[in-house]
């Protein structure tokens, strides 16, 4: 099983037979949308777009192709970043397909109709919920093939269908002893109408789902032969570097070509909008040649933007408003009674780069009346509008593929920044090019996970529970970036439902409570990053929970335990996790347990970290994860999801962009750290089910790590954590020594 | 012209001295397993072996490796078959894959001279950043392949 040949050459006359076989074929499976019909505009764009049938292959709906000596192709809608959707839907459909797992060729999809979130109408990979949007799609497309093929072999032989099954890419009618393959009657099954409700297997028939399968993506990623964005080649193709204004909102004025157009390998020097790009043979040839030019920037506004003015100006929008006020139960006023017992506490959040390991790079071909993008992207939709209004051509002109695999993605690239420039660079060199930024581009050039601010308070009775509960946000912009069409609701209603992910749902039974919202505007540009709103809201929440056991004199896990009365799902995770972390077992000095639970993208997640502070280092020894998604539908590809996403919670309590002088401090990894292997801590991940609906996975482990960490910080040494990265308050991730022995200094 | 042997193979490459190895990997000779991460030896995406040393190649110039004996991702066995590849297979370690060449390099280096390596050792060899946090899988693959890694 590979992904085949995404690689092909775009402009062969070949590929373009390809693309018009394809507009007679892809309305077909526009078509076949079960559950939605394409409009006008679709059917035009499936048209233009869709995945490349070879001569003589048949497509039996937009996702499934079969060539007659049976080369079963699935296409894989949603973007490989690492969290293992590339197999798990896949399966899906290959299970109620009855095709041989072992021998199905998987393809990536370009940006097409058919391939959009079916819940959303939109095509991007994100917000934890690829399995919660296409597998009953998958199923429903899966089960549809079969009956067509199916129907297709039974007519040939002459016997009813029912008497017929397909497996292993086959279809058996057993009384007779008859066989086909798939390849042998899908010119048949393809002239058959696709069944809008076709019967769906039952558990007990499944062979796939629901089991530990191998990756598909994973032989290709130890031998060097899985193909990332950075490692397209086009014919003819030449390589970008660029550097932008160190100000974020800085312009170019101009710059002096010659001293890089001289240069070995050189062949343009392209001024752009923030910025310069040197366009050469080489990626080094373009850095070293970019290296001797001097640009003329104008700073712009908000050239002396720093760090310390931003907390400012969170501090005035806390004190100050104004306020949105997206929930209150029990008609609360804004502040609590002031005769009442009160707990308050102000939590912030910092700044985050996504620092994709994969730096953001795009290969595009532009000519007067085409552009066609390959590109590491989880939003294909999104940067083929761009493109069109940018470049002024029509739907039929764009065609936005994916590469296969993608080093990263975590929201980065929901955004299209880095696409539409690459195309602005072969436009103006009139030849395909592949820009790649530096790490320094990557990081200073980021839509940052935006920090934020929280005040809670609550009123409490007489055993310091929670009797209402005051929640103040204020918190730039998350989700417009990657869903411009938010833009009246935000303005009309003052909030970004992203900001509010996990402040205004909550698992606790607390019976009034307020949210107050403010929607900051600062000149940093924000955008979404793995847990969204929920990771900042849920670190205050459940750091604040802990703060209210503590004034209450409970135990954190019993205190919690006691508000979750009323939700079976949440007690379930938070009783299995501390029952694993052998909560309540003596720990020795400088030692602490901390939890937290929370519901995020649909999931309930606890988690219990164990750490050792001695001095400034924090040493978390143990994270327990104990998840319920409603349903697993494949077990080890979740249990990674689950257990790499506390390494990437723990990053959120490493490191923070900061600002000055208009810019981003933080260039590379020896500015904004990350963890290392050192400092992984044990992991034990444990699913259990509530048999709820289904829920995200891939964002759901991080959420609470920073609150749980900074709870097991107090446990451990009395110090309360209101913040986070660990060095705001002179702590750090334990250092690595030299082992002892031969060898070592 | 430098003169590289590069996965047994020997090459000519016309480059700027100073250009990093890496590069010269990558776009002269076409083998793109080998990763661009930081560009400041911080990530070891870009991780190779010189001579048997574990190298990153984005700090290591096209004139300083010529001579000398380079092996990367491509050639660390010709079929997938070496032990810490079929370790990362068998405990599914890679998520987004990127870091993971250098990865794999670093670790067959760290074996090659300590065959069976404690958890300090371990520690302390595998300084390669993984985003995607892959690892404690990274730790088990190793441990898993040096209980079959002739020395």
């Amino acid at each position: 099983m590979l992904f085949a040949d995404a690689y092909r050459a775009p402009v062969s006359p070949e590929g373009l037979t390809r693309r018009t076989f394809l507009r007679s074929t892809a309305l077909v499976g526009g078509g076949l949308l079960l559950g939605y019909a394409p409009s006008a505009e679709d059917a035009t764009l499936a048209g233009a777009a869709g995945a490349s049938p070879a001569p003589g292959e048949f497509p039996l709906t937009a996702w499934v192709r079969v060539t007659p000596d049976n080369l079963v192709t699935l296409v894989v809608s949603q973007a490989e970043i690492g969290q293992g959707i590339s197999t798990t839907l896949p399966a899906i459909l290959a299970d109620e397909l009855g095709a041989d797992w072992e021998t199905v060729r998987l393809e990536t999809a370009p940006f097409a109709p058919a391939y959009r979130n079916p819940t959303k109408n939109w095509m991007f990979t994100g917000n934890s919920e690829s399995i919660q949007a296409f597998s009953d799609l998958m199923r429903q497309m899966g089960a549809a093939v079969r009956e067509m093929l199916v129907h297709a072999a039974a007519a040939r032989w002459g016997v009813p269908a029912e008497s017929c099954r397909a497996e292993r890419s086959q279809v058996f009618h057993s009384s007779s002893g008859r066989r086909a393959t798939f390849g042998e009657v899908a010119a048949e099954a393809s002239r058959l109408p696709v069944p809008s409700s076709p019967r769906l297997k039952s558990p007990d028939e499944l062979t796939l789902v629901g089991k530990a399968l191998p990756r598909i993506d994973i032989p290709e990623k130890v031998d060097g032969s899985a193909k990332f964005g950075i490692d397209m080649r086009l014919p003819g193709m030449l390589i970008a570097a660029v550097r932008t204004a160190p100000t974020l909102a800085g312009r170019l004025r101009g710059v002096e070509r010659a001293p890089a157009l001289g240069q070995p390998g050189v062949r343009a020097v392209v001024p752009l909008d923030n910025g310069v790009a040197v366009v050469a043979d080489t990626y080094w040839q373009a850095r070293m040649a970019l290296s001797r030019l001097e640009p003329d920037f104008d700073p712009g506004p908000d050239a002396g933007l720093s760090s310390r003015e931003l907390s400012a100006t969170y501090r005035r929008a806390l004190e100050a408003g104004p306020w949105a006020t997206p929930l209150n139960e029990g008609s609360l006023g804004p502040t609590p009674d002031p005769a009442a017992r009160t707990v308050s506490a102000e939590y912030e959040n910092p700044f985050l780069a996504h620092a994709t390991m994969e730096p953001m790079n795009c290969t595009v071909s532009v000519t007067s009346d085409h552009c066609e993008v390959w590109a590491p992207t989880q939003g294909q939709e999104l940067a083929f509008h761009t493109l069109k209004r940018v470049l002024g051509l029509r739907d039929d002109q764009v065609q936005v593929n994916r590469t296969p695999y993608i080093g990263g993605g975590f929201g980065r690239r929901l955004l299209p920044d880095f696409v539409v420039q690459a195309a602005l660079i072969s436009k103006a060199v009139g030849r395909p090019v592949k820009a790649i930024w530096a790490r320094e581009e990557d990081m200073r050039r980021d839509k940052f996970r935006p920090a934020t601010l929280v005040r809670l308070a609550a009123e409490v009775d007489g055993e310091g529970v929670p009797i209402a509960l005051f929640a103040r946000v204020v918190s730039p912009t998350i989700l417009l970036p990657v869903f411009p069409a938010l833009e009246p609701l935000m303005k009309e209603k003052g909030i970004d439902p992203s900001a509010l992910e996990g402040a205004v749902e909550s698992i606790y039974d607390i019976p009034r409570r307020r949210v107050d919202f403010h929607l900051l505007k600062i000149p940093v540009p924000t955008s979404v990053m793995r847990t969204t709103g929920y990771g900042p809201n849920i670190f205050a929440i459940e750091s604040f929970v802990d703060e209210l056991a503590q004034s209450a004199k409970a135990d954190p896990y019993e205190y919690r335990r006691r508000l979750l009365s009323k939700n079976p799902r949440a007690l379930a995770v938070l009783e299995k996790a501390v029952r694993l972390a052998d909560w309540g077992k003596p720990l020795p000095a400088g030692r602490g347990r901390g939890v937290a639970v929370a519901r995020a993208f649909g999931t309930f997640v606890a988690q219990v970290v164990e750490v050792a502070v001695d001095g400034a280092d924090v040493r978390v020894l143990r994270v327990v994860s104990v998840v319920d998604c409603g349903r697993v539908l494949d077990p080890g590809i979740a249990t990674a999801n689950i257990e790499c996403g506390v390494v990437f919670g723990l990053s959120y309590c490493k490191s923070e962009v900061t600002f000055e002088r208009g810019g981003v401090v933080q260039g590379n990894f020896d500015g904004y750290e990350l963890p290392y292997l050192a400092e992984s801590p044990e992991l034990v991940t444990e699913f259990v089910s509530g048999g709820g609906d289904l829920g995200g996975i891939g964002e759901t482990s991080p959420v609470t790590v920073a609150p749980a960490l900074a709870n097991a910080i107090s446990s451990a040494t009395g110090r309360r954590l209101r913040s986070m990265p660990l060095a705001r308050h002179g702590l750090r991730f334990g250092v690595v020594r030299p082992p002892r022995g031969k060898g070592y200094a | 012209m430098h003169e590289l042997k590069v996965n047994g193979k020997v090459q000519e490459i016309d480059a700027d001295p100073g250009t990093p190895l890496l590069w010269v990997i990558r776009e002269q000779l076409g083998l793109t397993g080998t990763k661009f991460g930081c560009g400041i030896a911080r990530c070891g995406a870009c991780t190779v072996h010189v001579d048997g040393e574990p190298v990153r190649s984005c700090s290591f110039t096209v004139a300083a490796a010529s001579g000398k004996e380079i092996t990367t991702i491509e050639g660390l066995s010709p079929d997938r078959s070496h032990p810490l590849q079929q370790a990362w297979i068998a405990e599914q370690v890679p998520q987004c894959g990127y870091c993971q060449s250098g990865m794999l390099m670093t670790a067959a280096a760290l074996l090659k001279a300590r065959p069976a390596p404690t958890d300090e050792e371990i520690d302390f060899a595998m300084t390669n950043l993984c985003r995607c946090g892959t690892y404690a899988r990274v730790r088990k693959a190793i441990k898993r392949a040096s209980g079959t890694t002739a020395t």
